[in-house]
């Protein structure tokens, strides 16, 4: 039924958008990866986000792991006021590829300064959160997992303010928000509630500078089998805080991305503290590239360091050992030594190559999930090597 | 009946030695009245920083379609070149954080346009200027 009143609608905005002082009151754009990655062993098999589901041996080459595509639309209602809304479709929970509303908001600009949207827009947390599917803009084949796995949480529905004034030449953005945000994770799931927020980007000609900080209750429900064992041995005090609905969560995070001639540079850092269901752990990456004409070749260090475990609770002997399994398998920490290339092939093009060594834990599997045995995440592990493949486009 | 005609002219222009690199001029039409535009206001109004000029006169922009005026432009103003210009302008797009100029379908639209809309500012090749507009800005 949304098709058929859409089509019409679509025909009539477009057919009417071509007089150069009425400009186009509907546009469509999109943009996607197809990509594949591989790891060394078998038993690792990687993953871009902790909300993807790991089962296929970790050397078959995987296209699920980093493809995407998102299509977005946007219609003027009125000088000041608009509508965009943005659907992907990628890999989640359970090989889910069900396309998401990622974008769904009202924009009005009450003055050249401020803008309010209210809908559903995107978290703060990350220098890319607001375009965290859109590969084509940065260098990598993916945003470091070190850093960007530290918050799940895309989607803000809820309300922000944009405030954006002139600083000498720069420009500075003060972003302010409240919502809520909801994630599924393997066998379980998490919800952000009365998340608030407070962004600022300081833009130049060549230099970004951002810092962001955010509060929020955090709500984190796990539905695993061992997790579900752990509930039945451990005491009632310490298994309720390892899930429920009374968690709460800080996020800072700064970064900046750097242009100059034919150097870039892109650094973040950024650090969840969270009370309880989840650990405290922070992270950091650095990104340094030179173009050669279309080709960009670029070397990335990224870490994800635990301070603390996701439960710490005093156990007896017995118990123990099965609380560090529990924590090891929340604990994404690592660190990374990536390689890669970028080929800008074509206008709207980019074909990406890109070879990691990535070092797990201490008390870590990193990245990589075990689908069967909670007792791998306590093994010592050999580095693992990671390869990716992917082509980007914009449209 | 005109098009081929004008294709030939194109390609003949483009082969000769002289019109090799297109000099970018950036353009109002004559009834925007008396506005001014400074390089750095310019830059700012294209990387989508911006929508308005120095006094805070709401302006709205004309790309070219995809070719070298455009990404001459593109290079003398901001000095990207076109895949970066492609990747900063998606992520302006994506994040809702500007809307990206008009685009023309050919230059002869974008003339027109330039020729009857006030406050519409956008850039030709210095040789496709024409009588209804004034050159705001050079890019030598």
């Amino acid at each position: 039924m949304n098709q058929l009143l859409v089509a019409p609608l679509l025909v009539a905005l477009v057919g009417s958008a071509t007089a150069a002082d009425e400009p186009a009151r509907f546009s469509l754009s999109g943009f996607g990866t197809l990509g594949v990655v591989r790891s060394d062993k078998d038993d690792f098999h990687f993953r871009s986000s902790t909300t993807q589901s790991s089962s296929s041996p970790g050397q078959n080459f995987d296209a699920t792991t980093d493809s995407v595509l998102g299509v977005q639309g946007t219609a003027r209602l009125h000088d000041q006021l608009d509508a965009t809304v943005q659907a992907v479709t990628r890999q989640t929970v359970g090989y889910d590829y069900s396309p998401r509303i990622s974008w769904a908001y009202l924009r009005y600009r009450a003055t050249p300064e401020l803008t309010v949207r209210a809908g559903r827009t995107t978290t703060p947390f990350f220098m890319f959160s607001d375009s965290l599917n859109l590969n084509y803009i940065t260098p990598w084949v993916r945003p470091p997992v070190e850093v960007y796995s530290l918050n799940p949480f895309a989607a803000l529905d809820g309300i922000d303010l944009l405030y954006r004034i002139p600083v000498g030449t720069l420009d500075l953005e003060i972003q302010a928000l409240y919502g809520d945000s909801h994630v599924s994770i393997p066998h379980g799931s998490a919800s952000l509630k009365s998340a608030k927020g407070l962004k600022l980007a300081l833009a130049g000609s060549g230099l970004t500078l951002q810092a962001g900080y955010a509060r929020t209750d955090l709500e984190v429900h796990w539905g695993d089998y061992f997790y579900n064992y752990l509930t039945t041995v451990m005491p009632p005090n310490v298994s309720q805080n390892m899930a429920g609905n009374e968690g709460h969560a800080q996020f800072f995070s700064a970064g900046m991305q750097w242009e100059k001639d034919n150097w870039l540079a892109i650094a973040e850092y950024a650090k969840r503290k969270v009370d309880r269901y989840i650990n405290t752990s922070h992270a950091w990456y650095i990104t340094t590239g030179y173009r050669f004409g279309a080709l960009t070749p670029f070397v990335t260090y990224a870490k994800q360091v635990q301070e603390a475990p996701a439960n710490d609770a005093t156990l007896p002997p017995a118990l123990a050992p099965l609380m560090d399994i529990f924590n090891a398998s929340r604990n994404n920490a690592q660190k990374t030594i990536a390689l890669g290339l970028r080929w800008d092939v074509a206008r709207n093009i980019a074909i990406k190559a890109q070879g990691e060594r990535i070092y797990l834990g201490p008390d870590s599997r990193g990245i990589f999930a075990s689908p069967s045995n909670p007792t791998d995440y306590n093994k010592p592990t050999n580095p693992v090597h990671v390869l990716s493949l992917s082509v980007d486009f914009v449209f | 009946m005109l098009r081929p005609l004008l294709h030939l002219l194109t390609t003949l222009a483009l082969l000769a030695p002289l019109a090799a690199t297109a000099e970018p001029v950036i353009v109002t039409s004559l009834k925007s009245g008396p506005i001014e535009l400074t390089r750095e206001q310019a830059e700012k109004l294209y990387l989508g920083r911006s929508t308005t000029l120095a006094d805070g006169t709401p302006v709205k922009l004309v790309d070219l379609p995809a070719g070298s005026t455009r990404d001459e432009l593109y290079l003398r103003l901001t000095n990207k070149n076109p895949a970066q210009i492609v990747a900063y302008r998606s992520r302006q797009v994506f994040t809702g954080r500007a809307i990206p100029p008009l685009e023309a379908e050919n230059v002869s639209e974008a003339r027109q346009w330039l020729t009857d809309t006030p406050h519409l500012i956008g850039y030709l090749d210095r040789a496709d200027v024409t009588s209804g507009m004034r050159i705001l800005l050079r890019l030598p």
